[in-house]
């Protein structure tokens, strides 16, 4: 198994490894990672002009560098394994066939983030217009919940009731945040969930740091009043 | 008025965003303002409760099923037009890569050909066909290229008189072998990987393998290379597991490992050699360098350790 040498850059929680609750406020990713990140620009700087000139295993270790951090957002952000493949797939293509045109005016990262970003905005762009379709199941009371919702839970469910607040909370937190524009559930999903910098998320929707703030300014405001009116 | 300019911010301090004069002001303000003080609270509960859904990594299964589907489909995927990059960007590309005469003399003929009056002939391609190029096979038939396999320009020629142009030139070419770790082919593929693979996972799996078989002398050979020049204390750490057994009876091993001993950089690196030469003791040469240790190296326990071990030494003459 190759080593993954792009090692915890993002804080790993206290509870089992597979799950981790970000605080956006407390924790800056790429703080943390920073040291590991610094040798990991040197690496990208050879591995990228490798791949420019059509070294493949170079473009694929480049790859591991970056793609579980892609799995984690796309998947987040969609709920969905199969969405967040496609996303995946199309974002490291796209940026395979791109890499002639990378000039090393930003790092990689923010480089293919930026590629990922609209990929989800796409994607969420999509599913407002597919809402209707949502896929739905029955609970044990009878009522009707959004497949898409997640509090996710790697432990097996022992407890019916704490399982059913969870989804509830869940229900709430997704059917709010499905309020927002694209854009603004972007700017809340990498600032909230991925503790990005307003400054780099600004740079990944190719816009200023100020009008990130904004978004995210707007997007708190619909997510309070949402929730309000939920309890 | 300043509390219109808190609650503002309340946001972007709760999410770390203010620079570093803004948030004292915050700071300093909430002290004194309960209102604001309740709207800090309420920003937090929001920001805990939004929290409440998980970022969960992906799982195993769905990185590896990623990452190999992602291979097949770059086993297709051109990097788009390697030829239309030296026909229409000559300066990037050949900024980028070291020109070889040979195909200085290609962009001129593609470049000006037309110019001069003469003809090249590229096959005929169709225009929209990317990298076409007429080998020089008696069969002349056109096989695409993927410019990702081209390592090198052998040579250019021009058949006087016509219009053919014949190009040699050298290509990567990945393959796969199979076998048992007995394979002399396997070894040294695995003796290569250990030494030459970027990725330090490859070269971690091949030492592995190659502890296995240490009896080959070449094997040693390699994982005394490994021991000596890894960049990664884990295959350093691998390499030591497999020459283990060799310590006592190879003369050469046990001044490998002396010399990690001495000189690597990481403490449990070190500190696994030290354990391999602890049944050497008595030998002179072990012994000086146990003793050197017990003063100068970095860590409190290994300096303890040798010291033990210098201690518990008889002596020699």
């Amino acid at each position: 198994m190759p080593a993954d040498s792009y090692a915890a850059a993002i804080p790993v929680g206290d509870l089992s490894g597979t799950r981790r609750q970000v605080q956006g406020s407390t924790q800056n990713p790429t703080v943390r990672g920073s040291v590991a990140a610094q040798s990991n620009r040197i690496d990208d700087t050879t591995l990228i002009r490798e791949a420019q000139q059509g070294n493949r295993a170079a473009f694929e270790v480049l790859v591991r560098h970056y793609d579980r951090s892609v799995l984690r957002l796309a998947y987040h952000l969609t709920g969905s394994e199969t969405d967040a493949q496609d996303i995946y797939q199309e974002a490291f293509l796209k940026a395979y066939k791109n890499l002639g045109s990378f000039r090393f005016e930003c790092s990689f990262y923010t480089w293919i983030y930026r590629i990922v970003t609209n990929l989800c905005l796409d994607h969420l762009r999509k599913r407002n217009v597919r809402k209707e379709d949502a896929p739905v199941a029955v609970d044990r009371s009878g009522e009707e919940y959004s497949l898409i919702d997640q509090v996710a839970d790697g432990r097996a469910d022992a407890n019916p009731e704490r399982d059913l607040m969870r989804r509830e909370l869940g229900g709430k937190i997704s059917a709010a945040l499905e309020r927002l524009t694209p854009r603004e559930r972007m700017v809340f999903e990498l600032k909230h969930y991925h503790g990005l910098r307003l400054r780099t998320v600004g740079e990944m929707l190719n816009t200023t740091e100020e009008t990130a703030k904004n978004t995210l300014f707007r997007a708190t405001q619909k997510l309070r009043s949402a929730l309000a009116e939920m309890r | 008025m300043k509390c219109d300019w808190v609650r503002q911010n309340i946001l972007f301090y709760v999410y770390n965003e203010l620079e570093d004069d803004a948030r004292y002001e915050v700071e300093q303000h909430l002290t004194r303002c309960p209102e604001c003080a309740t709207e800090l609270k309420a920003t937090r509960k929001f920001h805990a409760t939004l929290s409440q859904m998980t970022v969960t990594e992906p799982t195993p299964n769905l990185v590896a099923s990623s990452r190999m589907r992602l291979q097949e489909a770059l086993e297709t995927a051109s990097q788009g037009g390697f030829w239309q990059r030296v026909i229409f960007e000559p300066g990037t590309w050949l900024r980028q890569i070291r020109m070889s005469p040979a195909l200085a003399a290609v962009i001129f003929i593609v470049g000006f050909g037309g110019g001069i009056g003469a003809t090249y002939n590229f096959l005929a391609t169709p225009p929209g066909i990317t990298g076409v190029v007429s080998l020089g096979q008696p069969s002349n038939s056109a096989i695409p290229v993927e410019a990702s396999a081209i390592t090198g320009i052998r040579s250019i020629t021009q058949e006087p008189g016509s219009s053919q142009v014949s190009i040699k030139y050298d290509t990567v070419l990945t393959q796969e072998a199979q076998g048992s770790l007995n394979d002399q082919k396997i070894q040294q593929l695995l003796l290569f990987a250990a030494r030459n693979n970027y990725n330090s996972g490859v070269r971690m799996d091949s030492v592995d393998l190659l502890t296995q078989a240490p009896n080959e002398t070449h094997v040693r050979e390699a994982l005394m290379y490994a021991l000596q020049n890894d960049s990664n204390p884990g295959v350093r750490l691998k390499a030591l597991d497999g020459l283990s057994g060799f310590v006592k009876q190879d003369p050469r091993v046990r001044d490998a490992v002396l010399q990690s001993l001495i000189g690597d950089a990481n403490a449990g690196v070190r500190m696994q050699a030290l354990r391999l030469v602890e049944p050497m003791k008595a030998d002179s040469g072990v012994r000086s360098v146990l003793t050197k240790l017990a003063d100068t190296d970095q860590n409190v326990s290994i300096r303890s350790q040798a010291r033990t071990m210098v201690r518990q030494m008889p002596e020699m003459d």
